[in-house]
């Protein structure tokens, strides 16, 4: 089985992919700032974190909320480049200040490394105007949003026109699920509840928009009921949405969701296309070492780990159209 | 593929080896592999990934099925018919005896019912291979009813470890952290009020109370409590936390499978900012300093 070293990936995706998503002026910006160390002898992959935050969780300091710090964590796991959102999403109304911020510190202190992906509240007024901003401003070749705490549902037709522009802009949509777990908010927090429903409805009638369900496990695979069951479903069969491994639980959880001859057997959740499920870590909230070692946890292929660790992200990125 | 093949080397990802993994002496003190419907056959696919992960020990808590009310009622398996439980036993007592160097058990007792609780603990470990007990949510008393003084006291003259599952929801009207917690389900408040009761009995909070930040507080003085993390989301700095506030002694590892995995737990220790020397007590060196009189009694003498 063939892998990818170190310089190849640097050069075929940091680069290449930058190059072909972004002006040159931002691809200039995204390379690698400091001397690349030698390529490994060994040939291990990088990795590409499609999901981390910087600045400040709001309700507590976080051991990696310093973005130097931050890239240096993620170096020392074989992270190359990662995609980042901005916690001041979540509760901040100015978004258009969150985003210049995020693009700011991604240029100052991300080493090269990470992608900013702005956010856009469709609930708000002239939101259009921030989206232009991200692209046209700030060359960020995608969105993140944060629906439980912008509270824009689903079914709000804002939303969906959100999606289609977004899409006509070639720009990935990355949707956060739960940023952290409901059992330990904080007592004030009274986040909205996502209808599944709508947003399968949502995901159909935009199919070529590139969408990123990120941190998503528990809303897709775990959640009750008929109905959203059916809505489950839809998004996993009827969409080409992609996933993340930040919340799939269990042991052997990624293998068995691949359909891999786990010793568990198949998830219960039932399966998900090799294709379509990318890397991310959710750092700083969470520890680094949860996602990397999932990747370890299961009997994977070379091929597959390939897929899961960059290779999916690679053709996403790609396929978001150069501004 | 065999447990023991990776396609790529961890150790190139900033991960610990399986070599350096099995050189941790990890005990997995929260294994529910013998939980639910899976019985031996999940425990035999469980061990495929307590292998890989290079675990040198679990402790299943889900030995001997409870007391009465532990089993069936909403949203449970139905309870088990006496020649389903007689067998189901057997068939525990057989792996803990062909097993005994990497599974132990404990009981889940059940303070709604003391007597009973104490029946148990006497046929599972006075009279068996049992090296402690679990509290789980059921019943209708937490841990801090006058109820668990027979079950503690007994616990002390066995030497049995103590597990108290806690967990502090938010929720209720008005909300308020454990406000929505099941009805006995115990907070690490009402562990500190039964280790108050017994200071010389060592019992370990079990899941960091869920919340961590506010749980390491409710236990902080009381110095014979232990705070274990497992089956919640992984929190980067939760064991730094835990160790600046009790201490690296008092930290205690689970790994919750198979519902949670062990890339989750594992990397709450690893993520911590850790000697070798204190990462070794929290994933399995405290747990066997507690734990040694026990195995020394059932002729299974330890190295912490």
């Amino acid at each position: 089985m063939k892998s990818i070293d170190r310089r190849s990936f640097l050069k075929g995706s940091l680069l290449t992919a930058a190059a072909a998503a972004f002006p040159a002026s931002l691809a200039v910006a995204a390379a690698p700032a400091a001397p690349q160390p030698a390529p490994s002898p060994s040939a291990e992959p990088e990795i590409i974190d499609t999901n981390v935050n910087l600045f400040h969780w709001p309700y507590r300091r976080l051991k990696y909320d310093d973005t130097r710090a931050l890239v240096a964590k993620l170096r020392r796991h074989r992270i190359a480049q990662a995609w980042a959102g901005s916690f001041e999403a979540l509760l901040h109304k100015n978004v258009s200040g969150v985003n210049a911020r995020l693009a700011e510190e991604c240029r100052a202190n991300g080493g090269g490394m990470l992608l900013p992906f702005g956010t856009v509240n469709p609930a708000w007024p002239d939101w259009e105007e921030d989206l232009r901003r991200c692209q046209d401003v700030h060359r960020m070749p995608g969105i993140r949003l944060y629906p439980g705490y912008q509270h824009c549902g689903f079914e709000n037709p804002e939303f969906a026109r959100l999606l289609q522009m977004a899409g006509d802009r070639g720009m990935i949509v990355q949707i956060a699920g739960e940023m952290e777990e409901p059992r330990v908010h904080h007592p004030n927090l009274a986040l909205r509840d996502m209808d599944l429903t709508a947003l399968a409805a949502a995901l159909k009638a935009a199919p070529h928009t590139k969408v990123h369900l990120v941190h998503f496990a528990p809303l897709i695979f775990i959640s009750g009921g008929q109905v959203s069951q059916k809505a489950r479903e839809t998004i996993r069969n009827e969409t080409g949405a992609f996933f993340d491994i930040s919340r799939l639980e269990g042991n052997g959880i990624l293998g068995r969701v691949l359909g891999v001859d786990e010793p568990l057997g198949p998830a219960a959740v039932g399966r998900l296309p090799l294709e379509r499920i990318l890397f991310a870590s959710h750092a700083p909230y969470f520890p680094v070492e949860a996602s990397v070692m999932r990747l370890f946890e299961s009997p994977l292929s070379q091929p597959q780990m390939l897929a899961v660790m960059q290779g999916n992200a690679r053709r996403l990125l790609a396929s978001a159209r150069r501004a | 593929m065999q447990s023991t093949e990776f396609a790529y080397d961890p150790g190139r990802y900033g991960l610990p080896t399986r070599q350096e993994l099995i050189e941790h002496r990890i005990w997995d003190t929260h294994y529910h592999g013998l939980m639910g419907g899976g019985g031996m056959a999940q425990h035999r696919a469980m061990m495929f990934y307590v292998e890989r992960m290079g675990i040198e020990r679990v402790i299943s808590l889900d030995i001997g099925r409870g007391v009465r009310s532990e089993s069936g009622g909403p949203g449970r398996p139905p309870a088990p018919s006496q020649p389903e439980r007689e067998r189901a036993d057997q068939e525990e007592l057989e792996l803990l005896q062909r097993e005994r160097d990497r599974v132990s058990g404990i009981i889940r007792i059940n303070p709604t019912y003391p007597e009973e609780s104490c029946a148990m603990m006497d046929k599972w470990i006075r009279h068996g291979p049992c090296i402690g007990i679990k509290y789980g949510a059921s019943g209708a008393v937490k841990c801090s009813h006058p109820n668990n003084d027979p079950i503690i006291g007994l616990a002390r003259e066995l030497k049995a470890m103590i597990y108290i599952h806690t967990f502090m929801v938010v929720g209720g009207t008005p909300r308020v952290p454990g406000g929505g917690s099941r009805g006995a389900e115990s907070h690490p408040a009402d562990v500190a009020i039964l280790a108050r009761r017994f200071p010389d009995v060592p019992m370990i909070c079990g899941h960091s109370g869920g919340d961590w930040e506010l749980g390491a507080r409710a236990i902080r003085a009381c110095e014979n409590v232990y705070f274990e993390f497992s089956g919640s989301d992984p929190h980067s700095s939760e064991v730094d936390y835990a160790v600046n506030e009790l201490g690296a002694d008092r930290i205690v590892w689970g790994g919750h499978g198979p519902s949670r995995s062990f890339a989750t737990e594992l990397s709450k220790a690893f993520d911590a900012d850790l000697s070798r020397a204190d990462r070794m007590k929290v994933l399995g060196g405290n747990y066997r300093r507690l734990a040694a009189p026990m195995f020394r009694q059932k002729g299974q003498p330890i190295a912490i």
